[in-house]
């Protein structure tokens, strides 16, 4: 019996304490923040020359991947998704490409890329094309119309607007130890306005 | 034993703070709506679907609804209009980072463990050795599986396991119908207690009390069950999936005909103890209807909690099964972690960090070296013919001399 009680109150101990740690420990990126709210009712399409650009804010170093919705529709995009990345000059930085047989209508996709090691604080502007879609393999992607302190305008259709498309910014940690002590700070910060409170 | 007592509890306390499973907030929620007046909610749900923000069915049976509402209205005068906001917050994240989420989820969850140390006394009860009631309780109290599965999947099922455990006090009283009484009021939180009906009806004395132990059960749910009685019933608890996946067809057998597996081995299991077993133990029974159930079936992890006080009790009258019981029930722990389902698994653990979103399943891990259905099959396999043995053991006489 004394086995079982050391056995059981490990385990739990265990699986309270130190999976959270683990589970961290597995983090190649970390979002900026949460996907801001969007009206599911706006969209824009994408296909062949049809395609949207947008400017960001990048708010941590080593920005390393991008993440959006998009709609698929009966997995009809089965073709090439590509984003490619520009620096505040509009040079090429960095291109991600995904194939749209791979998302599912609705997905929360990445466009994961090369960190970028000096991304603080820095504008960059995305594009986002199928360009081997034509007009009944179309991708929808969601939009914002107001902007936030990391999405600032898109275009779509040679026309400018606030807002943009409701994105996700991830970035590499520094350390896998920087990932676990975030989100122990935060669980413990959480605990303590629970007590406060 | 209080200080065993004493920690089983803070673990216990722990875990249920500290893991959470989406179902919780989901039939909460459903059951918040009794205190605002709510009897129907079947019907309210299906009928208000399109204005609520969450808007799954309520999946269990009406006693359910009304156990959680009642103890939801009885304790939201200490949390005010937090716990409801909280409750039909739709918002994947915000409901997770809200600060209050450990209170909430203890006082949730707070019901399950006066009914887990409410189980804890009344396993002791089946032993007069008092060494082995000591054992048992120790055992419930101190196994890494009880405590996950009712703190982490916040296990309503422990309602019915309670009136089970009290089920078989009775009938080691030689309580048949009393038995019956308590099984058909489990039966108005989980159906599954009903399966245990034959058995009882077979250990009745004459074809009264035969007639009154299949009568019983059947009375108290329909008295429980027919004032709600409608097609929303019907389709959200009646034959939603949970309820009815034991009796998933299994195999063809031609012209659209097929075996459903678990009702075939149950079926045997009757007849068995029907013509051929003099002295049915309908405990061993019991314990092989729900192995059987595990073996054959595609089963939801918080189903293991139906069989688990048994198996302590089995655990302690027959401490040479110990190891094999506790290997199979390692096993059957681990087959549901295996499936496509992130609330198994990562998600358990989103109060700490919605980072955690984007870390693969065990599901997806494995799927990356080997196929993740046919890793399950493999595990399923070997719990079904592990498990078949143990039930051969309960039921062989040989085993019992």
């Amino acid at each position: 019996m004394k086995k079982m009680i050391w056995l059981t109150t490990l385990s739990v101990l265990f699986v309270v304490f130190l999976v959270p740690a683990i589970l961290a420990m597995t983090l190649k990126m970390v979002p900026a923040g949460d996907q801001p709210g969007y009206n599911s009712d706006q969209r824009l399409s994408i296909y062949g020359k049809r395609g949207v650009s947008q400017e960001f804010v990048s708010k941590e170093k080593n920005l390393t991947a991008i993440g959006t919705s998009i709609r698929n529709l009966n997995l009809k995009n089965k073709k090439e998704i590509i984003l490619s990345l520009y620096d505040e000059n509009n040079k090429l930085i960095r291109t991600s490409v995904l194939n749209g047989q791979n998302i599912q209508d609705g997905d929360f996709v990445k466009f994961v890329f090369e960190p970028i090691p000096d991304s603080l604080n820095k504008i960059y502007s995305f594009t986002i094309f199928s360009p081997e879609a034509g007009p009944e393999e179309t991708i929808e992607v969601f939009y914002i119309n107001s902007p936030t302190d990391s999405i600032l305008e898109f275009t779509y259709d040679e026309k400018t607007h606030p807002g943009g498309l409701p994105i996700v910014i991830f970035h590499k940690p520094q350390s896998k130890w920087e990932v676990v002590w975030k989100v122990y700070s935060n669980w413990f910060s959480r605990l303590l306005r629970l007590t406060s409170g | 034993m209080k200080k065993l007592l004493v920690l089983a509890i803070v673990l216990r306390i722990l875990v249920a703070g500290l893991l959470f499973h989406p179902d919780i907030k989901t039939y909460n929620y459903q059951a918040s709506f009794l205190k605002k007046g709510v009897f129907n909610i079947y019907t309210y749900l299906v009928q208000n679907n399109k204005m609520l923000p969450i808007k799954d069915d309520f999946v269990y049976f009406p006693l359910t609804y009304f156990v959680l509402g009642g103890y939801q209205a009885a304790i939201s005068p200490i949390f005010g209009n937090g716990l409801d906001s909280w409750l039909a917050n739709a918002g994947s994240n915000s409901v997770v980072n809200d600060p209050n989420i450990f209170k909430y989820l203890i006082a949730l969850k707070l019901p399950y463990l006066v009914l887990d140390i409410a189980i804890a006394f009344l396993l002791k009860r089946f032993f007069d050795d008092q060494e082995k009631a000591k054992k048992a309780f120790i055992l419930w109290l101190f196994n890494p599986f009880t405590i996950f599965l009712v703190y982490a999947f916040s296990n309503v099922d422990i309602f019915a396991v309670l009136l089970t455990v009290i089920a078989f006090l009775l009938l080691k009283k030689e309580k048949l119908i009393l038995a019956s009484v308590a099984l058909g009021i489990a039966a108005g939180f989980k159906l599954y207690p009903l399966l245990f009906i034959p058995f009882l009806f077979i250990k009745g004395k004459d074809l009264k009390e035969k007639v009154f132990i299949v009568l019983i059960p059947a009375i108290i749910l329909g008295i429980i069950v027919v004032p709600f009685w409608s097609q929303d019933f019907v389709q959200s608890a009646l034959i939603s999936g949970l309820t009815t996946r034991i009796f998933n067809p299994g195999f063809s057998i031609g012209f659209g005909e097929s075996m459903i597996v678990g009702l075939f081995s149950i079926s045997i299991l009757f007849f068995y103890a029907l013509l051929v077993d003099k002295k049915p133990k309908l405990f061993n029974y019991w314990v092989v209807l729900l192995i059987f159930i595990f073996a054959f079936s595609h089963f939801h992890i918080a189903w293991l909690l139906w069989i688990a006080p048994f198996i302590v009790i089995l655990a302690v009258k027959k401490p040479a099964l110990s190891l094999s019981l506790f290997f199979l029930t390692a096993l059957a722990f681990v087959i549901p972690i295996l499936y496509d389902d992130r609330s198994m698994t990562i998600s358990l653990f989103r109060v700490y960090s919605t980072w955690y979103d984007l870390i693969s399943t065990p599901f997806a891990i494995v799927q990356k070296f080997y196929d993740p259905y046919n890793l399950q099959s493999v595990l399923h396999s070997i719990l079904a013919g592990g498990s078949l043995v143990i039930g051969y053991k309960l039921l062989s006489k040989e085993e019992e001399k």
